[in-house]
This record gives structure tokens, sequence and C-alpha cells, in this order.
């Protein structure tokens, strides 16, 4: 409801002093990391976890949640919650890249990427199954006139009293985007947590590279899950509640998110790598 | 060959695993009003509406399946560690998890319904009673299948991911596609079957969910006896098509390329997926055309 009746706010501005604070502890952050573990496969994977982090923040604005309203038909959109939906696509993704994790980085991240990407098309594809034959609604965007991709004029389409409902085909691509991003967000900050704990582990625990291997990838695969789940909520509260697409003003908040996320992932990024080399 | 027919095997199992999952994890939700129409059941006593709807939405469907998929594949792990037989092990890790869920719907319904005192709506126990088995009894074939289905992607295809940690992702995984896809049957077909079919409830409508049924004032087993016969099979093709696919391509295709031949086929199933959506999406605006001037609307 709250959802629904709230204005749109396109309000992309940055709080400038929020952002330069925000800057200096992301460097500070990096700093620190860079002083404790020298210039080195642990510095690098700390910048691979940003760039990964990063990935998966952009990503989530691209996702259309029209949580709660969504579920009535009032709202454009998936009837769930922005963080629940990106992180269901993200882990899926990071299933596949985590299997495809030894034919290198490449290939895993952009699996990792694919998966994503096709949890979200199957996903977005019922929705919009659910809502034409299920309910003989048709798809409406409630921010746009037109569809930026197809073209379609979308006002007469939207039923008296709601803001729209289902997913106009902006909505779909963005969806698929999302995935993608957060798929191969996830899948990256996986392998570069998994090459530190692959590194450091044997000599920590004194044991063979292949009797530690489980407990690495166990390591590095709960604390991508984790930072997935940091950079989804905290672009959750970036959105605040619903959103449509790339197509949706409240998109262009989405350079806020950056800085935060940031941040996040690299204060995450560093007390994932200084368990192992403290 | 021989080792990709018993991959392929292994890959229609685990769909056939996820497709039931999806459709017992929709049911499920839907009977204890988990998704987001809850919202609907939490609002109608503050407007006035009383009802007899279970209400155990106090998470998400997808950290919430992300729990329980994750309790039951790490005690059932556990429990193969001391060489129990893993079907008794899943068996008996799936079980305990369901406790858990029965705890949580318990306490999350006294807690919710409690919190609308003020405006006059009873806890009914015997509400409690008779829903909180039912709920249990859908989850338990929801987490069962899904933490079975991780035991084979585990034990059988060799991911490097222990089963809690699968039990997690796909945990997660299950509950977004199910409450993407039954939600807005659940919320706009059942719980405002009153209104016209073909549009979406107007906002002034909010709270105004129907409470009678053919006798007697409608209960959540009602409800799940209605998704069932859409909702649920749905989020369970979603689901399944989803877990199958995925898999598929990377058993098939994983060697060929050096890893870009799953890469590609995952592309090629997301663009047939795309010109699908489209299609629906065209037809319903062709068949359904547009609504008019508000005044004739709904129709």
């Amino acid at each position: 409801m709250s959802a629904v009746g709230a204005k749109p706010q396109a309000g992309g501005a940055m709080d400038m002093p929020a952002t330069i604070a925000g800057i200096i502890l992301l460097l500070v952050i990096i700093g620190a990391t860079y002083f404790m573990v020298g210039p080195g496969l642990m510095f690098m994977a700390l910048i691979g976890i940003i760039i990964g982090g990063l990935a998966i923040a952009f990503g989530v604005h691209f996702v259309p949640v029209g949580g709660a309203p969504a579920a009535m038909g009032q709202a454009p959109g998936i009837a769930t919650g922005v963080a629940m939906l990106a992180a269901g696509a993200g882990l899926a993704g990071l299933f596949g890249g985590a299997w495809a994790a030894e034919q290198g980085i490449v290939v895993a991240v952009v699996t990792g990427a694919v998966g994503g990407g096709l949890m979200m098309a199957i996903t977005c594809m019922f929705v919009t199954f659910i809502y034409v034959f299920g309910m003989g609604i048709p798809c409406a965007s409630g921010k746009v006139a037109k569809d930026p991709i197809s073209g379609d004029t979308q006002a007469e389409f939207k039923s008296q009293g709601t803001e729209g409902h289902g997913l106009p085909f902006v909505s779909y691509v963005g969806g698929v985007i999302g995935g993608l991003l957060g798929g191969g967000g996830g899948t990256l900050i996986y392998i570069m947590l998994l090459d530190v704990y692959k590194e450091a582990l044997p000599g920590m625990m004194q044991a063979l590279p292949a009797q530690v291997l489980p407990i690495a990838v166990s390591l590095a695969g709960i604390f991508a899950i984790g930072m997935f789940l940091v950079n989804a909520v905290l672009t959750a509260y970036n959105i605040t509640g619903t959103i449509e697409g790339p197509h949706d003003p409240k998109f262009k908040r989405f350079p806020r998110a950056l800085v935060a996320s940031a941040v996040a992932s690299a204060l995450c990024g560093m007390v994932a790598i200084l368990i192992v080399a403290m | 060959m021989e080792s990709i027919a018993f991959g392929i095997g292994i890959t229609a199992l685990a769909g056939a695993l996820a497709t039931v999952a999806g459709a017992a994890e929709n049911t499920e939700s839907d009977i204890g009003s988990q998704g987001d129409p809850n919202s609907q059941v939490q609002l109608a006593p503050q407007m006035g509406y009383l009802h007899r709807i279970f209400n155990k939405a106090i998470a998400g469907e997808p950290p919430a399946y992300g729990l329980w998929v994750c309790l039951g594949a790490g005690i059932a792990w556990a429990f193969m560690a001391m060489q129990i037989n893993p079907i008794l092990a899943l068996v008996l890790g799936s079980a305990l998890a369901v406790f858990i869920q029965g705890v949580y719907a318990t306490t999350a319904y006294l807690g919710r319904t409690a919190s609308l005192a003020k405006f006059g709506q009873p806890v009914f126990v015997d509400v409690l009673k008779s829903m909180t088995t039912v709920t249990m009894a859908h989850a338990f074939v929801a987490i069962f299948t899904t933490v079975t289905m991780c035991h084979l992607i585990n034990a059988a295809l060799g991911h490097p991911f222990p089963l809690p940690l699968l039990g997690l992702v796909w945990g997660i995984a299950l509950g977004a596609a199910g409450s993407a896809t039954g939600n807005p049957f659940y919320g706009k077909e059942r719980q405002y079957q009153s209104q016209k079919f073909g549009a979406g409830v107007p906002i002034a409508a909010s709270g105004n969910i129907v409470r009678y049924a053919e006798a007697g004032e409608r209960n959540s087993l009602d409800n799940g006896w209605f998704s069932a016969k859409l909702g649920g099979p749905a989020s369970g093709l979603c689901f399944g098509l989803i877990v199958f696919l995925e898999i598929w391509r990377t058993v098939l295709f994983e060697h060929v390329g050096a890893g870009w031949g799953a890469i590609i086929v995952g592309i090629i199933i997301i663009l047939i997926f795309a010109v699908i959506d489209r299609y629906i999406e065209v037809w319903a605006r062709k068949n359904y055309g547009p609504y008019g001037k508000p005044a004739e609307e709904g129709s």
C-alpha cells in the first residue's frame, strides 16, 4: 500500500559530504589492507571483491520488483522483495559459477552470470504467464507512456485504480540483466576468496592442499553468499520498496548505492581475507 | 557416454524433485499466507474485516526456505557423516527441519494475530491446530525434495559445495521462484475473488478480502485447494525448469569449447524464454484489448 501511495522520487542526487566520507572510508580500508597483506594475491582479491560487490549492487537496480502491491495486480513488477529475488537469482548463478571454477576465472564468472540470467528469464516468463493466463491481466507500466524497448503504449492497458501490472518487456529485459550482473558479481567474489583460501589454508592448518579444499570451498561459498546479501539489502534500502526496472526514475539513484556498496564490500572483503592472513 | 547418460538421468530426477518442491512450497506459503499477499491478511482487520485466515508471515519465503532447507541439509549431512544410510538421513534431516517450521508457524501466527487485538481480531485456536499441521506436511514435501535434489547434485554430479551450503543456495532460490510465480495468483485471484476478473485490484479495495466460503467462513485450507490448481503447479514448473536447465547445460556442454559451450547454450535458452515472454505479452494485448474509458474498465 505504502509503496503504491508513495510518489516516486527521481532523486538521484548524491549527498556530497556522505559520498566523500564514503570514498575516504573506502580508500582507508584499501590502504589498511595493502599495509597488512602487501601487494599480491590477497590485495588483488580485495579489489575483485569490491568489483563483484559493485556488479551486484548495480544489478539489483535492474530487477523489476513490485512487492506486495504486485501480488494484487496494483503495481508492475514481480511480487516479492528486492533483496530476496536478487539473492535467488544471484545464488543460482553462484551455483553454476562455482561448478565452473576450475575452468578459469573468465569462464566461471560468465557461467555464473548466465546462471543468474537464466533463473530470472524463466521466473519472469512465469510471472507473465500467471498474469496473462491465470488472472487475465495484460502487462502495463505505470512509469512510462511507451515501453522503451518494444515501443508498446502502456496507459490504455492499465486498469483503473492501479499503478499498472505485470512485466512489460523492458522490465523482463531488466530482470535478465539484473540476474546476469548478480550472478557474475557473486561468482567473482567466490573465486577471489577461493584463491585466497586455497593459498593460505594449507600453511595455516599444516595440511595438504587437497585436505583443506572442502574447507576453502565452504568458507568462500558462505562468505560469497553473505556479501551478496549485504549488497542486495543495501541496494534495497536505496530503492525503497518497489522498482520497475531500468526505465523507472528510481533507477537513477544507483550511484549512491555504488558508493555504499564499495565501502561495505571492502570492509567485508577485508575481514574475509584477514581471517587467514593474520 | 555412460557418464553422460548417468548425468542426464540425475538431471532429470533433480528437475522432477524441484518441480514437486516448487508446487509444495507455493501451496504451503499460500495456506500460511506467507508471501506478499499477507499484507492484505494483516490489513483486513484494521479495515474492519475480521477473518479466519492463517497468517505466519514474519519472514519472506526465500530466507525462510533458505533456513529450513539449509537446516534439513545440514542435519542430513551430519547424519551421513555418522555413517547413517543416506536415504534415512535425508528423511530425518527434513523431518527435524519441519519441526522448526512448525515452531515458526505457531509463534508467527500467534504473534501476528495478537498484534491485531486492538482491532478485535481473535486468535482462533482451532485455526492454529488445523492449519499448522497442514503447512508442516507441505513444508516436509518441499524440504525433503529440495534436500534430496541437493544431495544428488553433490554426491552424484560432484558439485563442489557441501550439502548445507547447497541447501541454503537452492532454498533461497526455491522461495524466490515460488513467491514470484505463485503470489499474484493467491493475492489477486483468491483473496480478491469478488473483484472483477481481468483487472488489477483497485487500491481503494485494499483490505476487503473475501472472508466467506460456500458454507461458513473461508479458511486457509480453501486457499491451498485453490492455489494448488494453478499457482502451485506453475511455481513447480518454474523452479523445476530453473534446476533442470541449469544442470542440463552444465552436464552436457561443460566440456564443449573449454566451458564456453555451456555459456552459449545458456544464452540461447535465455533468448528462447525472452521470445516466449514477448509472445505471451503481445497475445494478451491483442486478445484482451485496452481497458478503454474508466467507466467501462474491468470487463
